[in-house]
């Protein structure tokens, strides 16, 4: 646990400090930064929280073999610092299912970043992984400024804010409030073989609702995270998309 | 014995200053002083006025300055453009508590913003803990002492009992308490603390830990003082004492700008939701329910278990109290073979001897007894009831009080009360109440009590 918190902690001081230097090269300030996806893997990774296979390429060609060697299909997502919302600049394209069609979503993106965001630095794109299609979840975590860490479960997808089915406790919680907070939402009945579907697996969505307490207790400067969204399967879940907000 | 700290000291000061003391009909300090008399206070007033040498009979200083003795605790109800002089004041005497009743500060905008930092320089720097301003204060129902001005004619005083009031706002804290003297719950202290310049919600939650009288606490929260400090004396207090909080205000929006779906969502409501949670603190969603709550928790112990019987001599009373039961996830199981054999021996036939047991129209109060006392007694298949008893059939009479309140006594588990109806119930429901059984005027608000209880079970760890 100890070594856990050690190497977390490195990754979100060095995510940083780089962000520190950009900011000098760049004579501005941003209060809040978000980890870019391989850093938010790498952290999650640590807490045994499972992220789709992914890669940073920096030309079409790159992509096409990367995706190539992964297996299709396959999403792309821009990578940079200077965005937070990427699929509302036009920065994500899923359900790539073959080379041809990864060439045209990749100019895509390019094309869409520079005409929404013309300023944003582009590291490179992301070839990720498609999971297959399940039951969408979100864990989240932020700090209150009254009652500190708070964690949050609840339906995910694109309707988070809309159908808002979410449950909240007082971080650190321990497993039987993890499986409490579960069990207060609608979303339980979709987890617990509704209409005679499979029983999706509760106990890693409860375990991962316990790492994001961990996390945003006991790493320094993470101020809100988003796994959005989580997807559960009979057995284990991925976490398609991770917002972790550091100060 | 523990040393008295300083919360104590708001509430049963041995000696006590009333700054702007007067006679004069409808100002704050005649409404105090009279208020203090007539409670019947043991401890020593001195009044304060360099206009009076007597007020009500008791000698009158012109200045705090001239007391012959060193107060705990000094009652300011002047004009707020006073405060500051009689806080330097009570500095100088080294009177370490103040309640400040006058308004004038914070709640009326920029100049008074600017004499409540005044104020709160100078208490910082003579060390006086501060309730108020713009506050009723304390009230103290076993030392007969308050630092209310509300007369009493018009507000009933609750008997003394074990639920202490804390409530940001007094408006609600008088409300409260007057519906609990209605309701007949008996009171131990309530507390008041406006603008909460000091002294708020924290302190006394810590105070009441080990306050003797305090049973239960009905907290009404805007916002919290300081949220760590709050949960940890929520958390410690309700380990041994009930805590029903409503807060208000739901619809404030999280204090963060968010960057997330998390931080859009978690509106400040839910995140003292999740706080009243982590603290072990019931919440209560309405001020009925409020009411209720600190009603039942006052006067019954959590039962042993959640398998509940409903008793009715009215059919459609019982399905109502049923489905609410259902409704909230309150165990109702039907009654054993055994059960129904001995109740079929010893009742009337047309009677529903299932749960709910339906005594019918023709039920006499005996019934009840029989009824009541069979189930939770001699077969011990029910931990709680809910008895629903209409007093309209002419069989029913004020027995049947004391019948439930022995089944409830000698079988060691609670009973909530339903009794419906106009002036002949309602003096039923009240001596239930003054015997120290819950009543609530319909099923749904005996069934929601009935679950307060046995969350407040849960909590302590019982079920």
């Amino acid at each position: 646990m100890k070594n856990t918190l050690k190497e977390a902690n490195k990754i979100v001081s060095n995510a940083l400090a780089a962000e520190k230097k950009r900011e000098l090269q760049r004579n501005k300030q941003k209060k809040k930064i978000c980890l870019i996806e391989l850093q938010a893997k790498e952290l999650l990774n640590i807490f045994g929280i499972k992220m789709p296979e992914m890669k940073l390429t920096a030309t079409t060609e790159e992509a096409q073999k990367e995706a190539k060697s992964m297996g299709f299909p396959v999403a792309l997502k821009v990578v940079s610092h200077d965005i937070i919302h990427k699929s509302d600049t036009g920065g994500v394209e899923t359900g790539i299912k073959d080379i041809k069609s990864l060439k045209v979503s990749y100019e895509n993106i390019i094309s869409n970043v520079k005409t929404n965001l013309p300023k944003a630095v582009i590291k490179g794109i992301l070839v990720e992984k498609m999971a297959p299609v399940s039951t969408e979840l979100i864990i989240g975590a932020l700090k209150d400024p009254q009652f500190g860490p708070v964690v949050m479960f609840g339906l995910g997808g694109i309707f988070v804010e809309a159908i808002s089915d979410v449950s909240f406790r007082l971080a650190p919680i321990n497993e039987k409030e993890a499986l409490e907070m579960i069990k207060e939402t609608k979303a339980f009945s979709l987890l617990n073989g509704f209409r005679n579907q499979q029983t999706l697996d509760i106990y890693t969505v409860a375990k991962s609702i316990l790492s994001v307490s961990k996390i945003i207790t006991k790493i320094e400067h993470v101020e809100e995270i988003d796994l959005n969204p989580v997807l559960v399967y009979p057995n284990g879940i991925v976490v398609v998309d991770a917002k972790i907000i550091i100060v | 014995m523990k040393n008295k700290d300083n919360i104590e000291s708001f509430f049963n000061p041995g000696i006590v200053t009333v700054v702007g003391a007067t006679e004069t009909p409808g100002s704050l300090a005649a409404g105090i002083l009279k208020n203090l008399i007539n409670m019947g206070f043991k401890g020593r007033i001195y009044p304060v006025n360099p206009k009076y040498k007597k007020v009500y009979n008791i000698p009158c200083y012109p200045t705090i300055l001239k007391i012959p003795k060193k107060a705990e605790l000094n009652i300011i109800a002047v004009p707020s453009r006073f405060v500051p002089e009689i806080l330097k004041q009570q500095g100088q005497m080294g009177i370490k508590n103040t309640v400040i009743i006058s308004a004038g500060f914070k709640e009326i905008g920029d100049e008074g913003i600017t004499l409540e930092e005044d104020i709160k320089d100078i208490c910082i720097k003579n060390g006086i803990r501060v309730l108020g301003p713009n506050c009723l204060g304390t009230i103290d129902n076993y030392a007969n002492f308050t630092t209310s001005f509300l007369p009493w004619e018009r507000v009933r005083r609750p008997k003394a009992g074990g639920l202490t009031i804390l409530s940001q706002s007094g408006a609600i804290a008088i409300a409260i308490l007057d519906l609990a003297a209605q309701e007949g719950i008996g009171l131990a202290k309530m507390a008041n603390y406006g603008n909460r310049m000091d002294i708020g919600e924290s302190d006394f939650i810590h105070h009441l830990i080990d306050d003797e009288q305090t049973k239960v606490i009905g907290l009404y929260m805007e916002s919290v003082d300081n949220g760590q400090r709050f949960l940890d004396a929520a958390a410690k207090c309700s380990k041994t004492k009930p805590i029903i909080a409503m807060k208000v205000g739901k619809g404030q929006a999280g204090a963060k700008a968010a960057h997330s779906h998390t931080g859009a969502i978690a509106g400040n409501y839910e995140i003292y939701k999740a706080a009243f949670k982590k603290a072990g603190i019931i919440e209560a969603v309405t001020l009925e329910s409020f009411i209720d709550g600190a009603k039942v928790l006052s006067m019954l112990k959590p039962p042993k278990g959640n398998r509940i019987l409903i008793v009715t001599n009215g059919g459609g009373f019982g399905v109502i109290a049923a489905d609410c039961c259902s409704e909230s996830d309150l165990n109702t199981p039907g009654t054993s073979d055994e059960l129904k054999k001995k109740l079929t021996s010893k009742l009337s036939k047309y009677y529903v001897v299932n749960n709910p047991i339906d005594l019918t129209g023709s039920a006499t109060d005996n019934d009840y007894k029989i009824a009541i006392n069979t189930s939770l007694i001699e077969c011990d298949e029910y931990d709680a009831a809910i008895v629903i008893s209409l007093m309209a059939p002419y069989c029913m009479t004020d027995r049947v009080v004391d019948h439930v309140i022995d089944g409830a006594r000698f079988s060691g588990k609670p009973i909530v009360v339903c009794t419906l109806g106009g002036e002949y119930t309602m003096r039923i429901k009240r001596m239930f109440e003054e015997r120290g059984l819950p009543a609530y005027p319909s099923p749904e608000r005996a069934v929601r009590a009935m679950k307060i209880l046995i969350e407040r079970g849960r909590l302590e760890g019982a079920l």
